[in-house]
C-alpha cells in the first residue's frame, strides 16, 4: 500500500490555547452566568455586611423608646417608622438581621459539624456505627421539629433562668442577668439538635458513592494512607452536595428562627428578631401595616436571595444532573 | 413516483448538517452528510465516538436531545421527507415503519412495565389490533428473536432477563410493526462477544426472512465485515468514504479508513509487532478544522487538504466514494 | 526461561462475596467470582486473561493485588505470601504492583491536575525530592508521549485516549515491576486503542515491566500476549501460550469464544462456520455443579454435570480443565 500511514506516536493536544481551569473555578464561572444566582449572592452578601456592621449602621438604639413619637408612619427621620413603643423599625430590623444570621450561622455550623463528622465515619467505617447513626437520624427526622423545640423551651427554659437568677444573687456579676444568653442558647441548641441529620444523611451517601469510584480504589492501589484518602479524594469531592445543602440550610436557618420567634419559643423581646417583629405587627396591622411589612419583607428578601443562591450553586456545581 | 421503486432507495438522506448549542454559541457537529438505504440492503455507519453517527440517525426520528437540531438537509423516506412531517405522521413512523434498537437495553427499556406490555404498545397504536390480538402477535415476535418460552417470558419485567435476553426484547419492539427500516444504534456494544454473535446471527436472519433495510451504527469494523452490504465511515460528523463491504476491506481509499483497518490487531496476523495507529485525536465538536477534517491527524496532507474541504466523489467505481483531495488526484494520475 | 522462579504465583485463589438481600440483611448469598484459580506470571511476559463478563477475570486482578481480600488462598511474590498482609504491611509492595483502570474518566481525582496526580506518588513513596519532582514529573508524562506542560492540566481538560495516558503515567510513577491493566484499552476508541497497546508494549521494553492484561477483546489479546488464559464464571478453562491457545483450542468454551470473534475480512466472514453458542452464563450466585460450562456446552457428557475438571498440564506449559479433553491427544 502506497498510502499506509505511518506510526506517529505523539498526541496533538486540544486545549493548547487555554489556562488550566479546575472545577471550583468552572463552577465559578458558572455561577456567575446564572443572573438570579447572582442577584441572590449579592443580597446574601448587603446582608451579611448589614449583620455585622449593624451597631454601626443604625440611625437609632435599638432599644431606645421615644414616647413622643409612636407608630409612626415611614418618614425621613424614621424610613420604616415606629413601633408602638416608639422605636426606629430600621434600627431594629437590622438587629433583627444581625439576630437571623448568628441564629443561622451558629446552628447550621454547629448541624455541619455533627453531620458530616457523623455522616463521613457512617459511610466510610459502616458496620454498626452506621447502623447508629442511620437510627439517630431516623430518630431526630422523626419526631416533630415544633414538638420538640416546644418541649425543649417548656423543660429547660425556666430552670435555666432560675440558675441565672441565683448565680446573680450570689456573685453579683452582671453577666447573669443577660437573659438573652439563655435565649440564644436554648434556641442555638434545639435548631441545632433538629437539623443535623440532613447534613448526615447527605454525606453518608456522598461518602458511600466516592468510596466505590475508581479514583479512590486508584489511590488504594497506589499505597496511600486512609487519611490521605479521605482528605485529598474523598472530602474535595463530597464538598460541592455539601456546599449547596449549606447555603439552601442557612436560609431554612433563618426561617425557622423566625417561626419559632414568632411563636414566642425562640429569642424573646426585647431582643428584636424577624419572627417576633412579626408577631407584634401581625395584631395591629389594619392599622400600622408598617410594623408588619418592613420584618416580613426583608425575611421574604433572605429567603429568596438564599433559595436563589442555593439553586445557581446546584446548577454549577452539578452541572450535569441539573439539566 | 416516476422512476422504478427498485432504483430508488427507500432512504435518502441529502446534505444533513446538525448544530449544537455550546458555550461558544451554535458548532456544526454533522456537517451535510449524505446516506442512502436501497429497499433489503444492510448499511453499516461505523465511526468513533462523537463522530455524529448516532445524532445523524436520532435525527431521522426526529429524537435529537435538547439543544441539538437540524441546521438543513432533507431526509427522503419512501416518497416523504421525515425531517419535514407534521408530529401525527411522525408518530405513524416512529417505531411503525422506521424501528429503533437502542445500544443499552437496560435503560431503553421500561423496568415497571412487562415486555408483553412493552411489545404489544405499539402494536395496539399503529395497527389498531386488540389487546389479546396484541398478546398473540406479542408471543410471536418474542419466539422469533429467540426467546425460549415466550408465553412465560411476556410476564416478565426487564430485570428479571438477562442482557442478551434484554437485547433481543428491543429487537422485538423494533420489528413489533414489520418495519420497512430497521436502525441499530450499536445495538451489541454492551453485550459478550458470544451473545454478539447471537445477535448477529438473528438480525441477520430476521433480514432474510422480512426483507427490511437495517442501519447498523457500530465502532466495529470487524463486525461489520461480516454483516453489511454496504458500509459508510464516518470521521468529525462527515461521511469520508462510502462502498460496497468487499470494496471498502480489500481497496479503503480514505487515509482514514486505512488507519482504522490497519489499526485492528488480526487473529490472523501472526507477529508481535507495534500497530499501526493514527495519531492524535479526532477533533472536538464544534471545533472541527478547516479544510478536511481528518487532515491535522493524515501523514498523507497536502496544502490543499488544510484549505478546502474535499466533496464526496467515485474513486475508481461509481459506488465506491472517498472524499480526499490524494486519493482523487492519484486516481486521476494513474488513469 | 522455562525453569526460572515465576515472579507471582498464585495458587488455589478463591474470592467468594457475600451479599446481603432481604430488608434486614439476614439472607447471605454467596457470589462465585473466583474458585481454585491456579497460575504464575513469570517476569517480562504479558500474560492476559480473557472471558465474558462476571467471569472473574478482574477480580483476579483486584484479589491479586489484595485490592480485595481473598478468599483462600495464595499469591507468592518475592517469597511472601501479599493476599494476607494487612494495609500496612502491604504498603511496600503497592509501589511495585501496580494497575491501570478500564475507564480513564473515572480513576483521575477530577480535583487534582495531572501533575499532582504524577506528582503524589512519587513523593508518597519518597522516590524523589519535592526540587526533583517537576522534572521526574515531566519526565513520565513524556514517556506515555504527553507534553510536559500538561502537569498543569485537569483530566476534564483531556480526551479519553490522553487521560489513560496520565492513569498510565502514575502507575509508572511508582517504578514497579508488575502492572495489571484491567481493561485499560476497552473504553477507548479504536485508533487510540492502537495507540495505548504501542505505549504499553513500548514501556514493557524500556523499563522491562511484567504485565497482567485483562481483556475480553480477544484480537488485542491475541497481539499483545505471551500466555492467554481463558476463563469462565470464576474458574480457568484454559491456559496456554498464545500460539497454542489460537492455533490448538482444546477447551471448548475457548473453540466457541474464538468462533465468535467477528475478523475485519468479509471474505473470511462470508465463509466461515460460526460455533454459536446458546443460552446464557449462568449466575455465579448459584454456579452449575461439575463443569461449570456443562449447561452451555456442546459435547458435556454425564461426568461433566457431577465432577469438576481437574485442572492439569497436557504438555509444555498448555492447561486445561475438561473432561473431554485428553481422550483427543492435543496438537
Amino acid at each position: 500500500m502506497s498510502m499506509q500511514p505511518s506510526v506517529q506516536p505523539m498526541t496533538v493536544p486540544l486545549v493548547d490555547d487555554e489556562p488550566p481551569v479546575s472545577l471550583w473555578r468552572d463552577a465559578w464561572h458558572r455561577l456567575l452566568r446564572n443572573r438570579l444566582a447572582v442577584a441572590g449572592l449579592v443580597i446574601v452578601v448587603l446582608l451579611a455586611f448589614v449583620a455585622v456592621f449593624g451597631p454601626w449602621l443604625t440611625p437609632y438604639d435599638f432599644l431606645s423608646q421615644d414616647l413622643n413619637a409612636r407608630n409612626q408612619l415611614p418618614s425621613l427621620a424614621h424610613l420604616f417608622g415606629t413601633d408602638d413603643l416608639g422605636r426606629d423599625v430600621l434600627s431594629r430590623v437590622i438587629y433583627g438581621t444581625r439576630t437571623a444570621f448568628v441564629v443561622a450561622v451558629v446552628v447550621t455550623a454547629v448541624a455541619v459539624v455533627i453531620g458530616v463528622t457523623l455522616g463521613a465515619m457512617a459511610g466510610f467505617f459502616g458496620g454498626w456505627f452506621d447502623r447508629i447513626v442511620m437510627w439517630l437520624t431516623d430518630m431526630t427526622m422523626s419526631v416533630p421539629n415544633l414538638l420538640l423545640v416546644v418541649v425543649i423551651n417548656a423543660s429547660l427554659k425556666g430552670p435555666a433562668m432560675a440558675w441565672m437568677e441565683a448565680r446573680y444573687l450570689e456573685t453579683l456579676n452582671p453577666f447573669y442577668r443577660e437573659t438573652v444568653w439563655v435565649d440564644f442558647l436554648l434556641v442555638f441548641g434545639s435548631m441545632a439538635l433538629i437539623s443535623w441529620p440532613p447534613y448526615a444523611r447527605l454525606v453518608r451517601a456522598q461518602v458511600l458513592s466516592i468510596r466505590g469510584r475508581p479514583y479512590v480504589t486508584a489511590a488504594r492501589a497506589l499505597g496511600l494512607t486512609n487519611r490521605l484518602i479521605l482528605t485529598r479524594y474523598v472530602v474535595p469531592n463530597a464538598l460541592g452536595p455539601l456546599i449547596v445543602s449549606v447555603s439552601a440550610g442557612l436560609g431554612t436557618a433563618m426561617v425557622l428562627e423566625s417561626a419559632f420567634s414568632f411563636l414566642g419559643v425562640g429569642v424573646n423581646p426585647p431582643t428584636p428578631s424577624w419572627g417576633n417583629m412579626i408577631s407584634d405587627g401581625l395584631r395591629v396591622w389594619q392599622h400600622y401595616p408598617h410594623l408588619l411589612a418592613a420584618p416580613a419583607a426583608v425575611l421574604g428578601l433572605a429567603t429568596a436571595a438564599f433559595s436563589f443562591l442555593g439553586d445557581g450553586l446546584n446548577d454549577a456545581l452539578n452541572p450535569k444532573g441539573s439539566k | 413516483m416516476t422512476a422504478p421503486a427498485q432504483d430508488k432507495p427507500l432512504l435518502d438522506v441529502r446534505g444533513l448538517t446538525i448544530e449544537i448549542d455550546s458555550r461558544r454559541g451554535p458548532a456544526i457537529i454533522v456537517d451535510g452528510i449524505d446516506l442512502t438505504v436501497a429497499k433489503g440492503e444492510t448499511l453499516g455507519v461505523v465511526g468513533e465516538s462523537g463522530c455524529g453517527k448516532s445524532l445523524t440517525m436520532l435525527s431521522l426520528v426526529r429524537l435529537l436531545p435538547n439543544k441539538i437540531r437540524v441546521k438543513s438537509g432533507t431526509a427522503d423516506f419512501a416518497g416523504r421527507d421525515l425531517l419535514k412531517m407534521s408530529k401525527a405522521e411522525l408518530r405513524e413512523v416512529r417505531g411503525g415503519k422506521v424501528g429503533f434498537v437502542f445500544q443499552d437495553p437496560m435503560t431503553s427499556l421500561n423496568p415497571v412495565m412487562r415486555i408483553g406490555d412493552q411489545l404489544a404498545e405499539p402494536l395496539i397504536y399503529h395497527r389498531n389490533l386488540s389487546k389479546a390480538e396484541a398478546k398473540d402477535k406479542a408471543i410471536e415476535l418474542l419466539r422469533l428473536v429467540g426467546i425460549p418460552a415466550p408465553e412465560k417470558r411476556i410476564g416478565a419485567y426487564p430485570h428479571e432477563l438477562s442482557g442478551g435476553m434484554r437485547q433481543r426484547v428491543m429487537i422485538a419492539i423494533g420489528l413489533a410493526c414489520d418495519p420497512e427500516l430497521l436502525i441499530a444504534d450499536e445495538p451489541t456494544t454492551a453485550l459478550d462477544v458470544t451473545i454478539q454473535a447471537q445477535i448477529v446471527d438473528l438480525v441477520r436472519e430476521l433480514r432474510a426472512k422480512l426483507g427490511m433495510s437495517v442501519v447498523w451504527i457500530t465502532h466495529d469494523l470487524a463486525l461489520i465485515a461480516g454483516l453489511a452490504d454496504r458500509v459508510a465511515v464516518l470521521y468529525a460528523g462527515t461521511v469520508v468514504e462510502d462502498a460496497p463491504v468487499d470494496e471498502l476491506f480489500a481497496r479503503p481509499g480514505h487515509p482514514y479508513t486505512r488507519g482504522l483497518l490497519a489499526s485492528i490487531p488480526k487473529l490472523t496476523d501472526e507477529r508481535t509487532a507495534r500497530l499501526a495507529s493514527i495519531g492524535g485525536t479526532p477533533p472536538e465538536p464544534g471545533r472541527r478544522p478547516a479544510g478536511c477534517p481528518f487532515a491535522p491527524r493524515c501523514t498523507l496532507s497536502e496544502a490543499i487538504c488544510h484549505e478546502r474541504v474535499p466533496a464526496l466523489e467515485p474513486l475508481g467505481t461509481p459506488t465506491h466514494r472517498v472524499a480526499c483531495w490524494v486519493a482523487q488526484r492519484q486516481i486521476r494520475e494513474a488513469a | 526461561m522455562a525453569a526460572a522462579e515465576p515472579l507471582i504465583r498464585v495458587e488455589n485463589l478463591v474470592k467468594h462475596f457475600v451479599v446481603r438481600l432481604g430488608a434486614f440483611g439476614e439472607v447471605g448469598a454467596t457470589v462465585h467470582a473466583l474458585d481454585d484459580v491456579n497460575f504464575d506470571i513469570m517476569e517480562g511476559e504479558t500474560l492476559s486473561l480473557v472471558g465474558e463478563s462476571g467471569c472473574g477475570k478482574s477480580t483476579t486482578g483486584f484479589t491479586l493485588l489484595n485490592l480485595h481480600k481473598a478468599t483462600s488462598g495464595k499469591v507468592m511474590f518475592e517469597g511472601e505470601n501479599i493476599v494476607s498482609l494487612d494495609e500496612k504491611r502491604m504498603r511496600p509492595y503497592r509501589r511495585q504492583l501496580q494497575i491501570v483502570f478500564q475507564d480513564p474518566y473515572s480513576t483521575l481525582n477530577p480535583r487534582m491536575t495531572v501533575g499532582e496526580a504524577v506528582g503524589e506518588p512519587i513523593l508518597f513513596h519518597r522516590l524523589a525530592t519535592k526540587v526533583e519532582l517537576p522534572e521526574r514529573v515531566a519526565r513520565l508524562l513524556g514517556d506515555v508521549g504527553l507534553p510536559a506542560r500538561f502537569a498543569s492540566r485537569y483530566p476534564h481538560e483531556l480526551s479519553g485516549g490522553q487521560r489513560q495516558r496520565v492513569a498510565i503515567a502514575r502507575a509508572l510513577a511508582c517504578e514497579p515491576k508488575f502492572i495489571v491493566c484491567d481493561e485499560a484499552i476497552s473504553a477507548l476508541d479504536v485508533s487510540i486503542q492502537a495507540q495505548i497497546i504501542n505505549l504499553l508494549l513500548d514501556l514493557q521494553q524500556k523499563y522491562r515491566l511484567t504485565y497482567l492484561f485483562i481483556a475480553h477483546d480477544l484480537a488485542v489479546v491475541r497481539h499483545i500476549s505471551d500466555r492467554v488464559g481463558v476463563m469462565y464464571l470464576g474458574r480457568l478453562a484454559e491456559l496456554a501460550t498464545r500460539e497454542q491457545l489460537f492455533s490448538n483450542p482444546l477447551h471448548p468454551y475457548t473453540r466457541a469464544l474464538l468462533s465468535a470473534v467477528p475478523e475485519a475480512d468479509p471474505i473470511i466472514e462470508k465463509t466461515r462456520r460460526r460455533q454459536i453458542l446458546t443460552g446464557d452464563v449462568p449466575s455465579p450466585l448459584d454456579p452449575p455443579a461439575g463443569c461449570r460450562f456443562h449447561t452451555r456446552c456442546p459435547i458435556a457428557m454425564d461426568v461433566c454435570r457431577r465432577v469438576v475438571p481437574e485442572w492439569r498440564d497436557v504438555g509444555a506449559g498448555h492447561h486445561v480443565a475438561c473432561h473431554a479433553v485428553g481422550a483427543v491427544a492435543p496438537g
